[in-house]
């Protein structure tokens, strides 16, 4: 017999739930932020070799996409902000059960759309 | 939602499985293709479908999905009263471990509608319509839903599973109050089932490196047993960035236990542990 035995499958079918989709959200929005941080340091390099080059990225900032992608760098922020805290609690061994998982997952999903929608709204309102 | 023990069965219907090809990273020989479609009962009234994998070491073919019809007014209530009863009436080759049938033995541990869970405990009421039944995910398969536990067995004995002691062996046996006892509540019960290890997408990923849930909640249990000497070695032998730090608190584990454990909190208070004694 030769055939090599077959492995079952994992992630293609595997149900997806809170905790693992929380934690991959915690990567790719790790890896958003070290992105957006590359987009930081553009506008902060722009900014230091003068104003043409300023409002260049400023104005891409400023279009629909480049809002676009500030809001979605916003939320990346603040859900890996809310789940980093939750990874925290969890290194003092406190919030293990079940219960207290799902709803720590579920607070930090409604502590990141409000604190994403409370920058957003104030950072209209003060005009920037 | 919010989930209060492991038994409660999720009720989202929406994002069945995560949005990956179906083929995605898997080899060409566990590629799962179109299987037979096993004719319904006659004259039965209320009638379930049942999708289920199935390998045949002997074919040299590919895993494929068979379709049954089970007739729920001939068969008990659990899923593995339906495999019971498709091996009887239906398709005699069917291949599944079981045993206790009450959710002790943890030999029917196995992937129902996406999830790890014990077949003996698991109500047909509870699957969806059809019915996905798949062997413990990630693993070798030996036959259909005979999954191949050598590696996580081979994972289980590097943590050396018994008692370490240097104190010569006392008259009778070695005693333990009742609050010491306590401690291995919530450990001891692991039925090696291994339905957290198979659901825990770090062991997917390195599981030839990471130790995985199960054998790391079983280091747990003897590590804070009050009769055990052994802690130092075997902290030692967890301090690794594989073994033990693969685990990133994914919480698939606790999610699934069929027992109720939780391996993840267990895995927690190992990388404490790890922690104070450095300090």
């Amino acid at each position: 017999m030769t055939h090599i035995r077959p492995r079952s499958p994992n992630i293609q079918s595997y149900r997806p739930q809170l905790t693992s989709v929380l934690s991959i959200a915690n990567r790719i929005t790790g890896v958003v932020l070290s992105l957006g941080g590359v987009g930081l340091v553009v506008w902060l390099v722009a900014a230091a070799l003068g104003p043409e080059p300023f409002s260049v990225v400023q104005g891409f900032f400023a279009s629909w996409p480049g809002q676009i992608v500030l809001f979605g760098f916003t939320f990346a922020f603040f859900l890996h902000l809310c789940g980093g805290i939750r990874h925290l609690v969890w290194d003092t061994v406190h919030g293990f059960e079940l219960a207290s998982i799902y709803a720590s997952g579920w607070a930090v999903v409604a502590a990141s759309i409000v604190l994403t929608a409370a920058t957003w709204i104030a950072s209209i309102f003060m005009g920037a | 939602m919010i989930i209060h023990s492991s038994d409660q069965v999720s009720r989202a219907r929406f994002l069945k499985r995560f949005p990956v090809p179906k083929n995605f990273g898997v080899p060409a020989e566990s590629r799962i293709v179109q299987g037979r479609t096993w004719p319904a009962p006659e004259g039965a009234r209320r009638v379930k479908v049942f999708k289920i994998y199935r390998y045949d070491p002997e074919r040299g073919t590919n895993p494929r999905i068979d379709t049954f019809h089970v007739d729920l007014d001939d068969c008990g209530p659990m899923v593995l009263d339906a495999l019971i009863w498709i091996k009887n009436k239906v398709d005699s080759t069917l291949t599944f471990r079981r045993s206790c049938r009450e959710g002790v033995c943890g030999s029917c541990a196995m992937n129902m509608d996406g999830t790890n869970w014990l077949a003996c405990t698991r109500f047909i009421s509870d699957l969806d319509a059809p019915a996905v039944i798949y062997p413990l995910a990630n693993m070798r398969i030996i036959k259909d839903l005979v999954p191949d536990l050598t590696h996580v067995f081979a994972q289980y004995e590097m943590i050396e599973p018994w008692l370490h002691v240097k104190t010569p062996d006392p008259e009778k046996e070695r005693l333990q109050s009742a609050e010491e006892r306590k401690q291995l509540d919530g450990y001891y019960e692991c039925i090696l089932c291994f339905c957290c290890t198979s659901g825990c997408p770090s062991h997917w990923w390195n599981g030839n490196r990471f130790l995985g849930p199960a054998t790391l909640l079983q280091a747990w249990r003897w590590l804070t047993d009050s009769r055990d000497e052994g802690s130092e070695e075997r902290l030692d032998r967890l301090e690794d960035p594989f073994r033990l730090y693969r685990c990133h608190t994914i919480l698939n584990c606790t999610r699934t236990c069929p027992k109720g454990l939780n391996p993840g909190k267990a895995i927690a208070e190992e990388k404490k542990a790890i922690l104070e004694r450095r300090s």
